[in-house]
């Protein structure tokens, strides 16, 4: 397994500690985690990528209680999961994949001030935080809209705003962009990197590029943790990539295949730019 | 797109009925339904149907939007009226044609039961008219609430309501799209008779429900992410606050329920 | 000939204005466009799912009002945006068999074309297998299947990657190559320009639910590179200053010319 010591940008110990963790479904003859060990720090940001069933969504899932491990321990804070899932789960929010399917409510504030009910939370302080969510992803206006008249990107934004006004440390988010098109996917990150402030991130998704701003990236392949490394380096290995069938959107791979360094280099103009520059000076 | 008008008859405008706690809608309705069942003169019914009357004005509902309502309903009020009519022996002889005899007993008891059935329907209609869906859920929770203690699950039917209605028009939508992509497989679902036409809907009615059943497994996640753990605990957002119009409004349908007995 | 022509206006929003188009045999017909430009409903027209309020749709020269409509979408094939949650048959076999059999096709004839097709997607292992318990890349391929296998000349997928991940996206797109070598001839709707471009012969922009680029993928991304794929807007940037860079539009040809560039 390919490590980094480069990734370790935070420093202390882990708040988030998995050692071991092994998991199969139940209808399942091949396990969807086996012998996964891993830590995250207070406040890092950390990507987790892989091929489809590599056991990325089961890991999450371990994360907040929704699935309990078959071996190994999994610590959050100083809580286990499987015992104390909602203890765990004031501290941990979660944004899934399907944006259908994770609101509740007939209207937008009512979703939002879903989990603040659930904490029993009084009404005058469950209207502030709503109102402060809501305003917190650009939903102002939205307030009595009913979920199916809204577009894919809004439907995130809305179960985004239910978390922030959770306010939890961590954040564990499901592949949240991959239901949607380029412009809500471009939309809920922007408020992802607006809000992400100085919580702790466990990032699952296919879109690398959406990774780019992390500390460490994580890679889950067939239940094993593939590699542990930082962004630069995961862009950079091409046999890696190929192995774990990781894919990179046009600019980074026309970026790779000039052997131009990737991690600089996200929009086609600074791809352009940085080979008008090259170009220029070659020509000198 | 799916029906702007919702589900269930709502009419959204303004109106002093609108205005009312549904809580205090839901019970005098239910005053009104029993007195419905418990008057027994012509005269009684006859007042009934007046205070109905005003209330269908004072809900600024267009009554067009009631007589909807009791198309439904119209065969089997016309079956009654003529069941009665046909068959009754009470009172004098109207008309007689051999087996079959027309008495007054038979047009009063068939005029009685067709009235009070349109009556229902109506009392039901102005409380759905007036009041929100979501709101009607809330008002049921509430009232059924104490029943909580016998260990009446009035929260989970009240959660189960507005789940419901969160996802209805979405159900809808899918439906929609499931029966488009297998028209475009050659199933048409117009075409065919009667038996073709419902063999037809399985291809519709399958993936639907399997979708729906993944749904609720998700939805089920996310609630429990964001601390689900049934009712225990939880507050409402939403609020329904009972007011002075709404104890006159409790304390009118009392008086319209101890009419309707004693005349 | 193989020819699907369309004109047509629809709607009491306008969705559509004016929109002619002409579907040429073996080719795959790109068409983008942003949300609400009206790309779905367009290409609904094209096996009259939609009927349009002014204008008609030719197939082959005949107006397609006048075919039979199981005719009509046998010949046009249409694939909708997660068309996987239509999957309703106990078996991959059974729910792919589907189609053909609603055509009144003979039993050997349904199996053969279930088999092929099946083999055509690359997932002939999977025909015993229940589609509800399928991977996301392995239902989607069953349900494009399932129209396949009625034999149409002109398929149309909408937004046939969407949800995908990058790996599986790029098996869906050598499909749908492979389609267009054996004779099929391909109509796909994406907002994913970048995969447009990978694919497609020519490219129709749709805006507002008017036809604003009609013509090569060359000529349409060329014209306005601001809103056009990833690749071509490197390039366009770099074309003022060093014009031999060319108008690549695919990443292998968008590659080999930037190297060029930097004399690698």
């Amino acid at each position: 397994m390919k490590n980094s010591d480069e990734g370790a940008r935070r420093s202390g110990p882990p708040i988030v500690f998995c050692e071991s963790l092994t998991y199969s479904y139940p209808a399942s003859t091949r396990p969807a985690l086996t012998d996964v060990t891993f830590g995250l720090r207070a406040g890092e940001y950390v990507g987790v990528v892989g091929p489809n069933g590599g056991g990325k969504s089961t890991l999450v899932r371990l994360l907040n209680g929704l699935l309990r491990a078959d071996s190994g321990s999994v610590r959050v804070g100083s809580l286990d999961p499987a015992t104390e899932p909602y203890l765990v789960r004031r501290r941990v929010g979660m944004l899934f994949q399907n944006p259908d399917n994770g609101l509740v409510a007939p209207f937008v504030e009512d979703d939002v001030a879903f989990g603040l009910e659930n904490l029993g939370i009084e009404r005058e302080e469950m209207r502030e935080r709503v109102r402060e969510a809501i305003l917190a992803v650009g939903l102002q206006g939205y307030e009595r809209r009913e979920p199916h008249t809204l577009s894919g990107g809004e439907k995130q934004r809305v179960a985004l705003a239910g978390l922030i006004a959770l306010d939890p440390e961590i954040l564990l988010l499901d592949e949240p962009t991959s239901m949607l098109d380029a412009s809500g996917r471009r939309e809920v990150m922007e408020r992802l990197e607006n809000l992400r402030g100085e919580r702790t991130v466990l990032h699952v998704t296919h879109h690398i590029e959406e990774l780019l701003d992390s500390d460490r990236i994580l890679v889950l392949n067939a239940g094993r943790l593939a590699a542990d490394v930082s962004p630069e380096q995961l862009l950079s290995d091409a046999s890696l990539l190929r192995e774990n069938r990781l894919t990179l959107p046009p600019v980074l791979r026309l970026a790779a295949g000039l052997g131009l360094g990737t991690a600089k280099l996200r929009t086609p103009e600074e791809l352009a730019r940085e080979i008008g520059e090259k170009s220029g000076a070659r020509a000198r | 797109m799916a029906a702007t008008r919702g589900i269930g008859q709502f009419y959204p405008v303004a109106s002093p009925l609108h205005a009312l706690d549904p809580r205090a809608k839901i019970l005098a309705t239910a005053a009104l339904v029993v007195g419905l069942f418990l008057v027994d003169s012509v005269a009684g019914l006859l007042a009934l149907a007046a205070v109905l009357a005003l209330l269908v004005t004072a809900s600024r509902v267009p009554p067009g939007e009631f007589l909807r309502l009791l198309r439904p309903v119209a065969f089997i009020v016309a079956l009654t009226v003529v069941f009665q009519v046909l068959f009754s022996r009470e009172g004098s002889t109207l008309l007689d044609w051999g087996f079959l005899e027309v008495h007054t007993g038979g047009l009063r008891m068939g005029f009685f039961l067709a009235l009070r059935i349109l009556l229902l329907v109506s009392a039901a209609g102005i409380l759905t008219a007036t009041t929100a869906p979501l709101a009607l859920a809330d008002g049921i929770e509430d009232l059924l609430s104490p029943l909580q203690r016998l260990r009446f699950p009035a929260h989970e039917v009240a959660m189960m309501m507005t789940i419901a209605l969160r996802f209805i028009p979405t159900l809808d939508e899918e439906a929609q799209k499931i029966t488009r992509a297998q028209a475009a497989r050659g199933a048409d679902l117009s075409e065919g008779g009667p038996l073709r036409r419902v063999r037809a809907t399985l291809p519709v009615l399958v993936p639907l429900t399997i979708g729906a059943f993944r749904r609720a497994d998700e939805l089920a996640e996310a609630m429990e992410s964001r601390g689900y753990r049934g009712g225990e605990g939880r507050t409402r957002y939403r609020e329904l606050r009972f007011r002075a119009s709404d104890a006159i409004a409790l304390a009118a349908a009392a008086g319209v329920l101890a009419g309707g007995i004693l005349l | 000939m193989r020819h699907v022509y369309a004109q047509n206006t629809p709607f009491e929003v306008e969705a559509l204005k004016g929109v002619s188009l002409a579907v040429e045999p073996d080719e795959v017909l790109g068409i983008v466009g942003g949300t609400g430009s009206g790309k779905s409903t367009l290409v609904q027209h094209l096996n009259l799912l939609l009927e349009p309020t002014g204008g008609h749709v030719l197939v082959d020269g005949a107006d397609a009002r006048t075919l039979a409509k199981n005719e009509l979408r046998r010949r046009v094939g249409l694939v909708f945006q997660f068309p996987e949650a239509a999957l309703f048959a106990p078996t991959v076999e059974e729910d792919v068999a589907f189609a053909p059999r609603q055509l009144g096709l003979g039993e050997a004839e349904v199996r053969g074309r279930v088999r092929e097709t099946l083999a055509l997607l690359g997932a002939a292992h999977l025909a015993e297998r229940s589609p509800h318990a399928l991977s996301g890349g392995e239902k989607r391929r069953v349900a494009i299947a399932g129209v396949l296998a009625m034999g149409p000349e002109v398929l149309v997928l909408d937004e046939p990657t969407a949800g995908l991940d990058p790996a599986t996206r790029e098996d869906l797109l050598d499909v749908v190559r492979g389609l267009k070598v054996s004779g099929t001839t391909v109509v796909m709707v994406s907002h994913d320009l970048d995969e447009i471009a990978e694919v497609a012969d020519r490219v129709c922009l749709l805006d507002a639910g008017e036809v604003r680029a009609l013509g090569t993928p060359s000529e349409v991304f060329y014209a306005s590179p601001a809103a056009a794929p990833a690749t071509v807007r490197v390039a366009s940037l770099l074309r003022s200053s060093h014009p031999e860079v060319g108008r690549p539009v695919r990443l292998d040809e968008t590659l080999a010319a930037l190297k060029v560039l930097l004399g690698a």
